[in-house]
C-alpha cells in the first residue's frame, strides 16, 4: 500500500485506518501522529472554553418570551418566606410615613405611659382580628388608635400584619423613649382597615421596657 | 427519589407551559450551543443572538422535534447551525478557503517541522482557536462539534445532515488544513518575532 492508498481507504477515519503501513513509513507515521497530537489539543482547547455560557440576560429574555407566549401561564411560585417579608416591609414604610404626618398631633402621655402595663406579649393571631368592630373593644384594649386614623366601621374587613418600626414612632402615641434608644427597632402589630390605612398599633414583647 | 427528568420529558412539560421546565432545559443545553455558535462565528454577540432563537424554537409549540430522528441536544446543535449558515450567509462573513477542498484536498504527507511545537502553552491554545476560526465553513462545524465538543459521530452526522463516513472524511481534512494554516502561521511568525529592540544611542 502506497501512502496515497493508505489515508484514503477509509476517508477521514483515523480510528479505522490499516496502520501496517505506518511501520513502513516514517512520513505516514509522523503525519499520523501529529493528526493524534492536534486532535487532542483541540480538545483540550475545548475542555478550556467549557466554562463559556450564554450571559444571564439571554434566560431573562427567554423567560419573558415563554410567558408571553399564548396560554402559557407562569408556573405559580410559592413564595415562602418572602411575601410576608415584602408585605411587612410595605406596611411597615406605611406605618412609619403615617407616624411622621402625625407626629405634630398631641399625645396624650398620661394615658399612653400608664398604658404600659397593657402590652401584649402574645403572639397575634390574625383570625382574631375576626371581629372588627372590636378593634379598640373589649379584648382589643391594648392596641392604640393612631391619632387621626378613622375608627374601624362595624363590617369593616380588617387585616392584622406585624412589623417592626423604630422606637422613635413610639413618641407620638406618648411613649416616652430616651435619646439612646430611639434607632431601635421594635416590633408592632398593626390593624390595617379595608382601605389600607394603618388605625391601630400595639407594640410586642420588651418593647416599652427602656 | 425520581431522578432529573429527560430532555423529551422537559419538553412535554414545556410545551405544556411549565416554566420551570423550559429554564431546566435551557440551563441544561444552553453552553453547549452557545460555544458552538461561538466557535462558529467568532462573535459573542452572534453566539447570543443564535442562543436566543434556538430556544425561542423550543418555546414555540410544535417545534418539530422528533425523538426518532435523533437526540434533543443534536436538534438544538442543528438549528444552531441552520441559524448560523444564514447568519453567514448575509454576513458573508464566511469568505476562507471555501473553494474545492473537500474534492481536492489531501493530508499533508511530510512535514519538516511539527507546528504543534507551538501549542503547548496558552498562546498556542489562542493560536489553535483562530486556525479553527479561519476553516472553510464546512470543516469548522464538524471539528467545533466533534473535537471542540465532542458529540460523537453519529450525532454530528445527524447535525450536519451527511453520512457518518461525510463526518469522518470532514473530519480528517479538517485537521489537515488546520496542520496546514498552523504551520504557515509559525513560518510567517518569526520574521517579527527576530526584530529585537536595540539600544538606543543618544
Amino acid at each position: 500500500m502506497n501512502c496515497r492508498g493508505f489515508w484514503e481507504q477509509e476517508p477521514g477515519g483515523l480510528d479505522h485506518l490499516n496502520v501496517d503501513h505506518l511501520n513502513e513509513c516514517p512520513a505516514c507515521a509522523a503525519s499520523y501522529g501529529r493528526h493524534g497530537e492536534l486532535a487532542w489539543r483541540l480538545r483540550v482547547l475545548g475542555a478550556e472554553m467549557r466554562h463559556v455560557a450564554a450571559p444571564a440576560r439571554v434566560e431573562k429574555k427567554l423567560l419573558a418570551a415563554f410567558r408571553s407566549q399564548s396560554g402559557f401561564a407562569p408556573t405559580p411560585r410559592r413564595m415562602g418566606w418572602a411575601a410576608p417579608a415584602v408585605w411587612a416591609a410595605a406596611v411597615a414604610a406605611t406605618v412609619l410615613a403615617g407616624f411622621v404626618l402625625f407626629h405634630s398631633q398631641q399625645p396624650q402621655p398620661g394615658h399612653r405611659i400608664n398604658g404600659r402595663k397593657t402590652i401584649e406579649l402574645a403572639a397575634v393571631n390574625p383570625a382574631d382580628s375576626a371581629d372588627p368592630a372590636a378593634a379598640f373593644a373589649e379584648g382589643y384594649e391594648d392596641f392604640i388608635p393612631l391619632p387621626n386614623a378613622e375608627r374601624i366601621a362595624p363590617n369593616e374587613q380588617v387585616n392584622m400584619v406585624r412589623v417592626e418600626v423604630l422606637r422613635s414612632a413610639m413618641i407620638p402615641l406618648g411613649y416616652a423613649v430616651s435619646e439612646e434608644h430611639a434607632s431601635d427597632t421594635v416590633e408592632a402589630d398593626v390593624v390595617l382597615g379595608a382601605d389600607g390605612q394603618a388605625r391601630a398599633v400595639r407594640f410586642l414583647g420588651e418593647a416599652t421596657n427602656f | 427519589m425520581n431522578g432529573p427528568d429527560t430532555d423529551e420529558e422537559l419538553l412535554i412539560r414545556i410545551h405544556s407551559g411549565d416554566e420551570q421546565a423550559f429554564v431546566s432545559l435551557y440551563r441544561k443545553r444552553q453552553a453547549a450551543i452557545f460555544r458552538f455558535a461561538l466557535h462558529m462565528s467568532g462573535s459573542e454577540a452572534v453566539a447570543e443572538d443564535i442562543t436566543q432563537e434556538v430556544f425561542l424554537a423550543v418555546i414555540r409549540d410544535g417545534c418539530g422535534f422528533d425523538p426518532a430522528r435523533g437526540t434533543l441536544s443534536g436538534y438544538l446543535y442543528g438549528i444552531a447551525r441552520k441559524l448560523m449558515l444564514r447568519h453567514l450567509e448575509r454576513g458573508r462573513l464566511d469568505v476562507t478557503l471555501e473553494s474545492d477542498l473537500e474534492a481536492t484536498a489531501l493530508p499533508e504527507l511530510a512535514v519538516d517541522d511539527d507546528p504543534l511545537v507551538e501549542l503547548t502553552h496558552r498562546e498556542g491554545l489562542e493560536a489553535l482557536r483562530r486556525a479553527v476560526l479561519a476553516l472553510p465553513r464546512r470543516y469548522r462545524e464538524v471539528v467545533v462539534l466533534c473535537d471542540l465538543e465532542e458529540v460523537d459521530y453519529a450525532e454530528a452526522a445527524v447535525v450536519l445532515g451527511r453520512p457518518i463516513g461525510t463526518v469522518r472524511s470532514r473530519l480528517h481534512r479538517a485537521r489537515a488544513l488546520l496542520l496546514e494554516k498552523l504551520t504557515k502561521e509559525r513560518h510567517t511568525r518569526p520574521a517579527v518575532e527576530t526584530l529585537k529592540p536595540v539600544r538606543c544611542m543618544v
